[in-house]
């Protein structure tokens, strides 16, 4: 039982960083169709960084550095450029995918996996059996609360949230929503560049190309599912993450019986239920709104 | 004045209509492609050997060993060799079209995937050598086309027998990248040398769903591992590090993988290969392909006993694994060389079995 657990807390803590870096960018009026390209940049950046430096710190400032850049050229081409924000989310996206094959290319001469020696700091013998896990997992339901916290208890929480639902409203306070949504952005780069580390370099202590497979898809998905909330976004990563090791066990249950495709395919098929079940909720209902408002724009 | 800038305005967007934009950078694409690839290749035209390789370089795999024994060969046999990734498949039969008008001699590529392609254009390049690796044959042959293909799971039937002799438990594992008619078919052939020497143990299939997603291999060799599961077969790619990561994270945990490179990976958890030489597939292909005796339009089919296909011990496990495994491993020899030598003689039939 304690390994299935660790497999979730595994395959479930990227995915929350993730979910917690949409939430950010929604709360603030942005549907962030960029967390993966951010993800495989932070996965990337993070391996290349411990290899280059030799220190799992510079790694993951380097990870960060580089994920809100992304994020500061996401937030330019939306704000200024006024581009469509899901177009341009998924340039990021295609940014991130390409970008990432060619810098490892270009430094290492490889266009496939990247090794690093070491990788984030474990939780150690203390632990248990959990010891194997990653800092960041211990990490991830304090910066949960954190996100709680911030975005509906702080002045700078209203103000996001004011920026991303009535803008016109927000400017007549004097709040600024394009800064606001800088600084949205910023702090979700900071996120998808964990979601990246752990999901690189949690328990594994490498880099793949295209190794986020849809993660920061599924990120995206929960935040619809969880309706923007922190905790409710947070549960629907937890549960596809819970919905995916069921798919393995099945796999391991029923082996042939049942076609592999389906069982694979069963977080897939959970996130489009989820988001079905979301729109019958209230909080879902209102943010397949701001989405239909977004088409409307 | 402002129905004169209308009118101008729509008169530009009619002359650059969403279609006309369309096709002029796709032309420009297209056109830019070919002039780099042709500038790479003019110089070589007459002695060329190109490899097209449709997966990444760096994998420390095959097309690594791809482009290492080309080289080699280049080098001993004094050709200029280019190797160029075809990433995209829309751009196959350009590439391959270019290197063709090059005067290519031979034009190596790889997986069914370029077999359209081929098809499509070796007819109008008589003069140029196609080999096609990982191939189906061609029906009807083409005179200047040679495909090659593996029977990789006759070597997925050693590890069935070595694992069951490894496992403690009697509980084996199979994870594959994707269920696909050749994986399918390594999997039943696995399950198939497992039951011949143990009967009683049981094996069990689970896919990852991609080749490159290391996460998801660990996920599931965990799953497996802690089921009782002992001895792990994959056939996952980059997904395989993933499966070797869970086995490196408890002692006893044995893996068998693909390529030669994983084996520092796992100095006490990486048993054995199950390997597929592409490169020495390659080097022995184009060796041909440069003599004067090739053959054109014909199927190879290339097994155990080619220096291509073999389940190979690793040379590590046996310096840093454990010693009475080692021991154990070394016990089971005489009995996978009697099956090796078995199939070639052709008193083992293995079946090629897709249906899972």
């Amino acid at each position: 039982m304690e390994d299935i657990v660790i497999a979730i807390l595994r395959s479930a803590t990227p995915l929350v960083y993730v979910t917690l870096a949409g939430v950010i960018a929604q709360r603030a009026g942005i549907w962030h169709l960029g967390l993966e390209g951010l993800m495989i940049s932070g996965a990337c950046a993070t391996v290349l960084g411990i290899v280059l430096t030799g220190s799992i710190w510079a790694a993951l400032f380097w990870a960060i550095a580089v994920c809100v850049a992304g994020s500061v050229l996401f937030w330019f081409v939306v704000e200024k450029l006024r581009a469509n924000q899901i177009i341009a989310g998924l340039g990021l996206t295609g940014l991130g995918l390409g970008g990432t094959t060619l810098a490892v290319q270009s430094i290492f001469g490889t266009q496939a996996a990247v090794s690093a020696p070491f990788g984030l700091p474990r939780l150690g013998p203390a632990f248990g059996a959990y010891g194997s896990l990653s800092i960041l997992v211990l990490l991830m339901p304090v910066l949960v609360l954190a996100v709680w916290v911030m975005l509906r208890r702080t002045r700078f929480g209203l103000r996001l949230a004011a920026s991303g639902e009535h803008p016109f409203a927000a400017r007549g306070v004097g709040v600024n929503p394009s800064a606001m949504r800088l600084a949205a952005l910023v702090m979700g780069g900071a996120l998808c560049a964990l979601a990246g580390a752990e999901l690189a370099t949690g328990s594994l202590q490498i880099f793949a190309q295209n190794m986020t497979a849809g993660r920061g898809f599924m990120g995206f998905a929960a935040v619809i599912f969880g309706a923007g909330h922190p905790i409710g976004a947070t549960l629907a990563a937890l549960f596809f993450a819970i919905v995916g090791a069921i798919g393995i066990k099945a796999q391991l249950i029923f082996g042939d019986r049942i076609p592999h495709d389906l069982l694979l395919g069963l977080p897939y098929i959970a996130t489009v239920l989820g988001i079905w079940v979301s729109t019958k909720l209230r909080g879902g209902t209102k943010a397949a709104n701001g989405f239909a408002e977004l088409r409307n724009e | 004045m402002t129905k004169k800038i209308t009118d101008g305005m729509s008169l530009i967007n009619r002359a650059i209509d969403r279609r006309f934009f369309l096709k002029a950078t796709a032309g420009l694409g297209m056109a830019s492609m070919a002039s780099g690839l042709l500038a790479a290749v003019a110089h070589a035209s007459g002695g060329l050997v190109a490899l097209v390789h449709t997966q990444a370089a760096g994998d420390a795999g095959p097309v690594d060993s791809m482009i290492a024994r080309l080289k080699q060969l280049s080098d001993e046999k004094g050709f200029e060799y280019r190797a160029v990734y075809a990433q995209d498949p829309a751009t196959y039969e350009t590439i391959f079209r270019t290197l063709g008008d090059a005067g290519a001699a031979v034009i190596v590529s790889t997986f069914n995937e370029v077999a359209e392609p081929f098809k499509a254009l070796a007819p109008s390049y008589p003069n140029t050598k196609w080999v096609q690796l990982f191939a189906d044959p061609f029906e009807p042959a083409i005179p200047n086309v040679v495909t090659v293909s593996y029977d990789y799971y006759l070597g997925c039937y050693l590890s069935g027998i070595f694992a069951a002799r490894m496992s403690k438990s009697g509980k084996l594992g199979f994870i594959g990248g994707v269920s696909i008619p050749p994986i399918n078919a390594d999997f039943n052939a696995f399950k198939a040398g497992v039951l011949s020497v143990r009967p009683d143990a049981t094996v069990t299939s689970a896919f990852a769903g991609s080749f490159q997603d290391p996460a998801k291999g660990q996920e599931i060799a965990t799953q497996m591992f802690s089921s009782g599961i002992d001895f792990i077969q994959t056939d996952a790619a980059a997904t395989d590090f993933g499966i070797i990561a869970a086995a490196n994270e408890v002692p006893g945990r044995l893996v068998s993988v693909l390529d030669p490179a994983q084996f520092p990976k796992g100095p006490q958890s990486v048993i054995s290969i199950v390997g597929l030489d592409f490169g020495t597939s390659l080097y022995n292909e184009v060796s041909k392909a440069l003599g004067s005796g090739w053959a054109g339009g014909t199927h190879e089919h290339t097994g155990l006993g080619t220096g291509v296909i073999d389940f190979i011990r690793s040379p590590i496990f046996k310096e840093q694994g454990p010693a009475e495994i080692v021991s154990a491993a070394k016990a089971t020899e005489a009995e996978i060389d009697a099956a090796r030598a078995a199939i070639l003689d052709g008193s083992l039939k293995v079946e090629f079995n897709t249906k899972l």
